[in-house]
């Protein structure tokens, strides 16, 4: 049995079912007197017939898909024959591989004609296990569909039982947020495991030279690839640094003006413009780094008489921060406006000037709050890839100067894993020991700012 | 429960693409090939109607490594290469069922070492190549015994260099750049010195390891199969030296310049003739079984070889591939049409 | 006295303090909105050129001896013919001074390679034209293109300027004889991606941005409004409600290429999805954007006044059916802007794109999910690291197109929120 018939068949199901249950439900209401109607509405008897059949198929069929490759495999491997896998020097499961690759259809002459036996035992084997899972599930559909129309009487209260699984339907998709996050840090702690397998952890977190170059070929003779990340987490704070401090006066000037010194006309055309600069993608940051900033920056140093990279770590970050601005200003600017007008009010009475008001009262008041918007901006800044993959540097140098080109975590991620399709080697897998370096350092940070941010917000609530 | 069924419809969806047939070249390799084999491609797949092939640049090494493991869609049908496949890789593909694979030369590439068009003209030798990169050098002037390379400015190699510190930025490992830079400019340079050349015939293994490895504490630099980003460090750092293709080098003649290598510039002429000292052929392996079974891969090569693409006149002659003599690009088209076997006696 | 000059001198001196302080302020705004202006204009400035491409005239003589290289003329030889030859000795034609072969070369290399491929379509549909000879305007290569569009670079230098004087000699040559002209540039908005920037084009990425934000649609919104749903309306208040939030939030900043990595290691290595395929774009994207809808979800959830949910339950419907047929069509205008909100910041993604592999050199427009392909964004970081110069103007002018695309969608976004959006 296809797929597509086993659907087919189960869709005419679910809809026969729906109609007969409501159906049934209806008549019985209508011989029933008015006093002791059924206690839901009619349709909920047919969804709840529906939803009878729809959750075991697909909780059943979703098993199946998940577990059919592990099973399949098993017996695949119970049943090669002994002169293949003699012969083969790899693992059993490259072999596994190699059957599971031939296509039936266009065989590559010069195949093994044991593999091609194989791959067609693989393929009966696949079909009729698909097909008695099918069918077994249709079963399942049927037996479930008897039993919920069975169900129908006057005792049985469909509303409740279609709601709470309705509402279970809900708190699953609450939970893909969970689910990505634990997907995330398992895919990430499996192949950094592998990573620190062949280099130290703290040679890694420690060491002070990053150049991830490996052999290739045995015997090739190549330089053994050093993983210190020092450099690279250097380059990743000087670019941040640079990025925050164009930020961090501009959003907060601008946020000040916007929340105490704006006429309501102005901060209605502005707010609006800074939400642009916030939506302009970061490819374009990126570009204009790469195209505008880097050179303009290159010309200016060698007008004043010395040589600077045209990647320097001062256009990645300058143009980084230029991005960050309406990320600070719009949060700051919430954490301003929920100042209570009360300590304004208080601070005027006592003659003391708007700048005054905003530096000692309202600023120290926000403070809390404007601290977790910068910490969001941090992380914001540290996870930022296009800008720095465009404008900064690949190579990891260990310094403090601006101008020099410095690389970034990200960046080294991206240049690690594209073209490189295998994962065998510590070159590869160093990106995912930054990737959950990176993810560990945002998470923190984040973390903290949302604790620092509710905090307050509880202070003035 | 529409969100469900609609899961259940995208799951079905998703996992039915478990099997299906490629219809499209795969091709992987070396990064001086790449721009070349891109630009076939898109020929190819403009004007024959199958489908374009899909190119990754992988370096020669990463390749064949790919190509070599199996048959079967999910591995590559071509790879490119800027060196001749080696005995062992031939090897690792038998071991694998890759038996049948034929041999295409499409031209020839000089390697250029370029600095910046700011920094100094330099000219160098095989020697002061060997000098500056190797990871042992003489320890005295006839070769009898090495130590490790102490040597960090141009004029401690060579009096006539100037007074800057040695930075060459070039291919890693994986690249066929590298190991042909390896054995033409590096290996030929070692062989100057009288010593060496006799420990080649005492001990081949220890000559190979010593008169071939680069050294890694820090002058030579190590860029990404990226030959970009060699060309973006070099116009930031003119004082870098950097090696790669030549096709390379004519493509960027507004940021870089080619160092004479013993006396003779990478130029045109220089390479076809064999003059110009670190020349190299650029090559493709077409794995044979795939031939029948994949779509266009016969028209694919067709293509490639043809006089209009490589002939002396071709289109990738302006994109600056050296092109092969007529009758030997003749015996390649031949080679490519009937797909012959690569006999792999003729590695030594 | 003395106390009132310095209670003058001070109040002076606060209020330069306090005018000060505003111009700060000022400053602050007018620097970020000169930032943006600075940004789009040096964006619009480079990337207006691309609009245009140049063509030269040409006598065209389809030489039969070109195209057919034996007798039995099939069409196979057409496909196969050298129509470079035909197209430099046209060109050879209009300069016949020239004989030397690397100067041909370099004066063949005037006319897009592109040009062959149309004047074979043009033979094979029409094959009377063989032996003719047809005047007919052809696409300029990239780089006369470049010069011939930005008349100051043919002031620099020769070393450093794309070409040498000699052909520059031969383009003012084709220039006073009226044989060149700037057209609309159809390629960029029919074509996909070339290795020759005059026959690139926006349009086959264009197309895999479609497909994969309509996976990313298709996944997110649902699962997006369930769960926000859930968390505003019908959860109750306790430790596991309150994990999920927390992840929720966290997820809302965990930086995108995380989320390649994720895509990467379980799409592909475990669940052997194709390599550059929308459909794993759309998944990842779809995680990614998730957080942003729940969040929107919720807080148009929230200005929902009580009132109504109060009414509904007054008149007996349960919790479910409240939200279900009163509170969620209310917030759905809101909910439909939070949503274009978030397919527009997944249309400007990039970052983990690269990392699934939709950084591929892909010339064909993809034809479905399962296609390799690529997207607007990646198209533009794929321009932005190629060398040739004339990419320089196409990768701008791609910004332009993505810019463009963003403010269609905001623009709808607002209208939608301005339009059905109730004011309570």
């Amino acid at each position: 049995m296809g797929f597509w018939s086993f659907f087919f068949i189960l869709v005419v199901l679910g809809l026969s079912v729906h109609w007969y249950a409501t159906n049934k439900a209806l008549k019985l209401n209508a011989k029933l007197e008015k006093g002791s109607k059924l206690p839901s509405l009619p349709s909920y008897y047919g969804t709840y017939s529906l939803l009878l059949i729809i959750f075991p198929t697909s909780s059943l069929l979703l098993l199946w898909l998940v577990g059919k490759p592990f099973i399949l495999e098993y017996i695949l491997l119970q049943n090669i024959p002994e002169q293949l896998s003699a012969n083969f020097d790899g693992a059993p499961s490259m072999l596994v591989d190699s059957i599971k690759a031939v296509d039936l259809e266009r065989i590559f002459p010069g195949t093994n004609p044991l593999i091609v036996e194989s791959a067609t035992y693989f393929k009966d084997l696949n079909n009729y296990s698909n097909s008695f899972a099918y069918f077994s599930i249709l079963i399942v559909a049927f037996l479930s569909s008897y039993f919920s129309l069975k169900k129908i009487s006057t005792t049985f209260k469909a509303r409740q039982a279609v709601e709470k699984s309705n509402i279970n339907l809900l708190i699953f998709s609450s939970t893909i947020a969970i689910i990505t996050t634990i997907g995330i840090i398992f895919s990430l702690i499996f192949e950094a495991l592998r990573f620190f397998d062949e280099i130290p952890f703290f040679d890694f977190l420690f060491g002070l030279s990053w150049s991830p170059q490996t052999a290739i070929r045995e015997g090739q003779i190549a330089s053994q690839g050093v993983f210190g990340a020092i450099p690279i987490f250097s380059g990743t704070l000087l670019i941040t640094l640079i990025a925050m401090s164009v930020a961090i006066p501009v959003g907060l000037l601008s946020a000040v003006y916007l929340s105490e010194y704006a006429t309501p006309k102005v901060r209605q055309t502005f707010k609006p413009i800074l939400e642009i600069l916030a939506g302009v993608p970061t490819v374009v940051y990126g570009f204009f780094a790469a195209i505008t900033v880097g050179p303009f920056f290159k010309d200016l140093a060698n007008y004043s008489g010395f040589n600077i990279a045209s990647e320097s770590a001062i256009a990645a970050g300058g143009v980084m921060g230029i991005m960050i601005i309406p990320f600070i200003s719009s949060l700051s600017d919430d954490v301003i406006s929920a100042v209570p007008k009360s300590l304004r009010d208080a601070s005027y009475a006592m003659g003391a000037t708007k700048s005054e008001t905003v530096k000692k009262i309202i600023l120290p008041a926000a403070l809390p709050g404007i601290i977790g918007a910068i910490l969001l901006a941090v992380s914001r800044a540290i996870g930022e890839t296009m800008i720095v993959v465009m404008a900064a540097g690949i190579a990891a140098n260990l310094t403090a100067n601006p101008f020099e080109a410095v690389t970034t975590v990200t960046v080294q991620i991206v240049t690690l894993l594209i073209g490189d399709q295998e994962f065998d080697s510590a070159k590869t897998l160093a990106a995912f020991a930054l990737g959950i370096t990176l993810f560990v350092a945002t998470l923190f940070l984040n973390l903290l700012a949302l604790k620092i941010v509710s905090k307050y917000r509880e202070r003035y609530e | 429960m529409k969100k469900s069924s609609l899961a259940i419809v995208a799951l079905a969806f998703a996992f039915s693409t478990e099997s299906i047939a490629r219809d499209q070249i795969k091709i992987v390799g070396s990064s001086t090939v790449y721009p070349f084999a891109t630009v076939v491609a898109e020929r190819f797949g403009k004007t024959s109607g199958f489908k374009t092939p899909v190119i990754e640049s992988t370096g020669s090494g990463g390749g064949l490594k790919l190509f070599c493991k199996g048959l079967g869609t999910e591995h590559p049908d071509i790879t490119n290469a800027s060196r001749r496949i080696k005995s062992k890789e031939v090897k690792k593909c038998s071991e694998n069922g890759v038996t049948d694979i034929t041999e295409i030369k499409v031209g020839f590439d000089g390697i250029a070492m370029a600095n910046a068009k700011s920094g100094p003209m330099l000219e160098l030798s095989l020697k002061d190549i060997y000098l500056a990169l190797a990871k042992d050098v003489p320890a005295d002037p006839e070769g009898n015994t090495v130590k490790p390379n102490p040597y960090k400015m141009w004029n401690e190699v060579n009096p006539a260099l100037p007074a800057a510190p040695i930075v060459v930025i070039g291919p890693p490992p994986t690249s066929g750049t590298r190991d042909a830079f390896n054995e033409l400019a590096i290996e030929r340079g070692c062989k100057k010195f009288p010593g060496r050349k006799a420990l080649k015939k005492k001990d081949k293994k220890l000559y190979k390891s010593q008169c071939r490895s680069v050294r890694e504490d820090g002058p030579y630099v190590e860029a990404g199969e990226n030959d970009n980003l060699i060309i973006e460090k070099l116009v930031a750092d003119p004082g870098a030296l950097g090696v790669f293709g030549y096709s390379f080098l004519d493509q960027n003649r507004d940021k870089v310049k080619a160092a004479k290598v013993d006396g003779v510039f990478p130029e045109f002429e220089a390479i076809s003739s064999g003059k110009y000292p670190v020349s190299r052929s650029l090559f493709f392996y077409i794995k044979n079984a795939h031939a029948s079974v994949i779509p266009g891969i016969k028209e694919y090569v067709r293509e490639f070889t043809s006089s209009k693409a490589i002939g002396s006149d071709g289109y990738l002659v302006s994109k600056g591939l050296i092109p092969l003599g007529e009758s030997e690009r003749a015996q390649f088209e031949k080679d490519g049409k009937t797909l012959a076997k690569f006999d792999a006696k003729v590695l030594k | 006295m003395n106390n009132l000059k310095k209670i003058e001198y001070s109040l002076k001196k606060r209020k330069r303090q306090e005018s000060r302080f505003k111009i700060y302020g000022l400053l602050g705004i007018t620097s970020a909105v000169t930032f943006l202006c600075i940004i789009l204009s040096s964006i619009f400035m480079e990337g207006k050129k691309a609009f245009l491409s140049t063509y030269i005239k040409l006598e065209v003589y389809f030489d039969p001896d070109i195209i057919y290289t034996d007798n039995d003329q099939k069409e196979e030889d057409i496909k196969f013919a050298n129509f470079q030859k035909i197209i430099k000795n046209s060109l050879n034609s209009f300069f016949p001074e020239i004989s030397d072969k690397g100067e041909l070369r370099k004066l063949s290399n005037f006319i897009s390679s592109s040009e062959e491929e149309n004047l074979m379509r043009l033979v094979l549909e029409n094959k009377q034209l063989i032996g003719q000879k047809v005047t007919l305007w052809l696409l300029a290569s990239s780089k006369i293109d470049v010069i011939n569009k930005n008349p100051d670079m043919e002031l620099i230098a020769e070393e450093d300027r794309l070409i040498s004087n000699l052909e520059l000699n031969w383009l003012n040559e084709i220039r006073s004889a009226n044989n060149i002209e700037s057209n609309f540039n159809k390629n960029f908005f029919v074509k996909a991606d070339s290795t020759e920037p005059e026959q690139a084009g926006i349009w086959g990425s264009l197309v895999g941005s479609f497909f994969t934000l309509f996976v990313t649609l298709i996944l997110s919104f649902p699962i997006a409004v369930a769960a926000g749903v859930f968390l505003e309306e019908l959860a109750p208040k306790n430790k596991f409600t309150d994990f999920i939030e927390v992840n929720i939030n966290n997820l809302a900043a965990v930086p995108s290429i995380i989320f390649g990595l994720l895509g990467l290691a379980i799409f592909l290595n475990v669940m052997h999805l194709p390599r550059s395929a929308p459909i794993v774009g759309g998944m990842v994207l779809a995680l990614m954007t998730l957080p942003t809808i729940i969040i929107a979800t919720r807080a148009s959830l929230k200005a929902v006044p009580p009132s109504i949910r109060e009414a509904a339950i007054g008149l007996g419907a349960t919790k479910f059916q409240t939200v279900t047929h009163h509170v969620l069509p209310l917030s759905l205008p809101g909910i439909l802007t939070g949503t274009i909100i978030g397919m527009s910041q997944a249309l400007g993604e990039s970052a983990p794109l690269l990392m699934i592999g939709m950084v591929a050199f892909i010339v064909d427009v993809p034809g479905s999910f399962l296609d390799s392909s690529t997207v607007l964004p990646v198209q533009i970081y794929l321009w932005k690291s190629t060398a040739a110069r004339g990419f320089v103007e196409l990768t701008a002018a791609g910004v332009m197109v993505l810019l463009s695309f963003l403010i269609l969608m905001n623009g709808l976004a607002v209208y939608i929120r301005q339009k059905f959006e109730k004011k309570w």
